[in-house]
């Protein structure tokens, strides 16, 4: 897909979102499932560069999320620092981390990037519950519960008033998603392709697979970082349940429905997927059960995710239809 | 003292012994099929409720004797129809390895939940085989304990067996040197795989029929078997099936010296660290190859 698509994609989806509030913006259930659909299409994208794009098997995505999120809800807790800035603190400190992560992991094998990383996931439980996590101010098993809101130029944007934060949370997405467009379309997006494509050729021409894999993995980990930030200063509470693996999975079901490494997909997949799970929240404890079922099913049945389903549809139509001549 | 230290290193070797019957089946999985299976833990914890199921309110004639031979079957055939039906459709797409990863992980939230909605998340404690204790120079052991170290070892030992001395298991050896070479003299590839995935299946789940006893079966407890027997797995080397007996005799002791000197919440932790310093060092793990 060439990136003026994406970005029409992307254009033409993030209006349609942005003008929703004036229809629903007095629902707050609906703007509530709104927010959370921004939020994770962020994350969800991310995930798609490393794992679609990258070819990183990273399974760290909500380590980082959480980890971003418990760092800046800590420092604005504890030491009443103003949001803004803990939430580019809580990037930073995630953007390190994926460093610190990556740097031993990336040159590794595939499953064992997997292993690291979702090692990393497993050991944030503990070490959150723990006597460490309780000494940093964590607040052990029941977690962090009352995070200051995010104030801005005197404004407060909290779950108050749901429209003024959604238009912020807008904001951020639409930043993010530019950048992990330019990171796909740019040099490094290329090289990436290079590299699935042939590693050896790839490498031979000149191409640092590791170098490459590092930075694209700090920036997905920092943008994770700041989006987790935002999530726990709109959510106002925290804790270790959001490293259970029900969370995980719904993240992969985003990234099922969208299809891998089809990037505009995730975003969409995230959308689709935040809003069934929100509707099949009076499920209660059968969800999760139908959450694995749809993981299994629809990575068997749809392939190619979302964004495929409308390709073969799309072209299908174009068979059908006698008067287009097939261009190339 | 010096008697707790005995204490701790039997419970090493026990946990040890447990676990490297479970990584022998990831490894061996990883080893022929390349497929990573993420709903191991799954299986886990559907041994511990198959026999759970036999022995509590079916109380099945022979006791453990008639589980383990009605568990062996059942968990080759559960193991086998997943394959089939699940990883091998799979296999024809170019990134098959994330989606079989998906996949199995979807299995994993499936069963796990599915477990809680039909035991109940009350977890269910095992009869135990055997009471009593054995004192050996004023070192007591349990003999359950005994009991579990050697069934874990002879489970080993004989899927050893199998594997080095039937047609069957010199096919699976077969199919994980090349499996294109394998194709061509016979060896119809997609029985195998299917085979080894069931094979594994077996493996895991009579380790949670083993460690149930001990500890308790609980409808999430899979999780963190399943990171353990991949940690021991990456730790051994990837398709050695030698390096992951070392790995999990050392991560077995690990874990009981941890949790003696420190508490339970470093175990993990621990464990993280000793894996990420032998991957830095031996990117393919201790005995990995290549």
């Amino acid at each position: 897909m060439s990136w003026k698509r994406m970005a029409a994609i992307m254009a033409v989806f993030y209006a349609v979102v942005g003008i929703l509030p004036l229809f629903v913006g007095d629902m707050r259930f609906v703007m509530h499932i709104l927010i959370m659909c921004l939020i994770w299409a962020v994350v969800a994208s991310c995930w798609d560069v490393i794992m679609g794009f990258a070819g990183i098997f990273s399974f760290g995505q909500v380590a980082f999320f959480v980890a971003g999120a418990y760092c800046s809800a800590m420092l604005a807790y504890h030491l009443h620092i103003p949001p803004v800035w803990t939430i580019l603190i809580a990037g930073c400190f995630t953007g390190v981390l994926g460093v610190l992560v990556g740097l031993p992991c990336l040159k590794l094998a595939g499953p064992y990037v997997a292993l690291v990383t979702f090692g990393v996931h497993m050991t944030l439980t503990p070490l959150l519950r723990g006597k460490i996590g309780i000494a940093m101010g964590s607040g052990g098993a029941t977690g962090l519960l009352t995070i200051p809101p995010i104030q801005l130029f005197g404004w407060t944007f909290s779950s108050e008033h749901l429209v003024p934060f959604f238009y912020l949370t807008f904001a951020v997405t639409i930043i993010c998603s530019a950048i992990i467009l330019i990171i796909i379309k740019s040099f490094w997006g290329t090289a990436f392709l290079a590299l699935k494509d042939s590693e050896e050729f790839a490498t031979s021409l000149g191409v640092n697979a590791f170098k490459y894999k590092l930075m694209v993995f700090a920036i997905t980990s920092f943008i994770t970082g700041v989006i987790g930030a935002f999530y726990g200063h709109y959510v106002g509470m925290l804790s270790t349940r959001m490293l259970n693996l029900d969370l995980f999975c719904t993240l992969m079901v985003m990234l099922v429905v969208g299809g891998i490494g089809q990037f505009p997909g995730a975003i969409l997949g995230a959308f689709i997927t935040v809003t069934v799970n929100e509707l099949l929240a009076p499920l209660g404890m059968y969800r999760p059960l139908i959450m694995g079922a749809l993981v299994a099913a629809l990575v068997l049945l749809l392939p190619e995710g979302v964004i495929g389903l409308i390709r073969s549809i799309g072209s299908m139509w174009r068979q059908n239809d006698p008067q287009t001549i097939p261009s190339s | 003292m010096s008697l707790e230290i005995i204490d701790v290193i039997i419970s090493g070797l026990i946990t040890g012994s447990v676990y490297a019957l479970m990584a022998m089946g990831l490894t061996l999985i990883y080893g022929v099929t390349k497929a990573f299976n993420f709903a191991y833990g799954s299986f886990y914890t559907m041994g511990g409720y198959i026999a759970w199921l036999l022995l509590v309110p079916i109380a099945i004639a022979g006791g453990y004797f008639s589980v383990f031979l009605l568990a062996v079957p059942l968990l080759f055939g559960i193991g086998y129809l997943l394959e089939k039906f699940l990883v091998a459709p799979l296999r024809k797409y170019d990134d098959w390895e994330v989606k079989v990863m998906m996949v199995t992980l979807g299995l994993s939230l499936f069963l796990d939940n599915g477990y809680m909605a039909v035991f109940g998340g009350r977890m269910k404690s095992l009869p135990t085989f055997v009471s009593g204790q054995i004192e050996i120079g004023g070192a007591v052991i349990m003999t359950q304990d005994l009991v579990i170290f050697i069934l874990a070892v002879g489970g080993m030992l004989c899927f050893r067996w199998i594997l080095r001395n039937t047609r069957t298991g010199l096919a699976v050896e077969a199919v994980a040197q090349n499996p294109a070479g394998a194709q061509i003299v016979g060896i119809r590839k997609e029985v195998i795989f299917a085979s080894t995935f069931a094979i594994s299946t077996i493996m895991v789940g009579l380790g949670g029929i083993l460690l149930s006893q001990k500890y308790f079966v609980a409808p999430v407890g899979g999780g963190d078997i399943m990171i353990k027997s991949w940690v021991v797995t990456a730790f051994g080397g990837m398709g050695s099936v030698q390096g992951s007996l070392y790995a999990a005799f050392i991560l077995g002791m690990l874990e009981a010296m941890v949790g003696w000197i420190f508490g339970m919440d470093y175990v993990m932790i621990s464990i993280f660290v000793v894996l990420l310093t032998t991957l830095a060092v031996r990117p393919k793990g201790l005995m990995g190859r290549g």
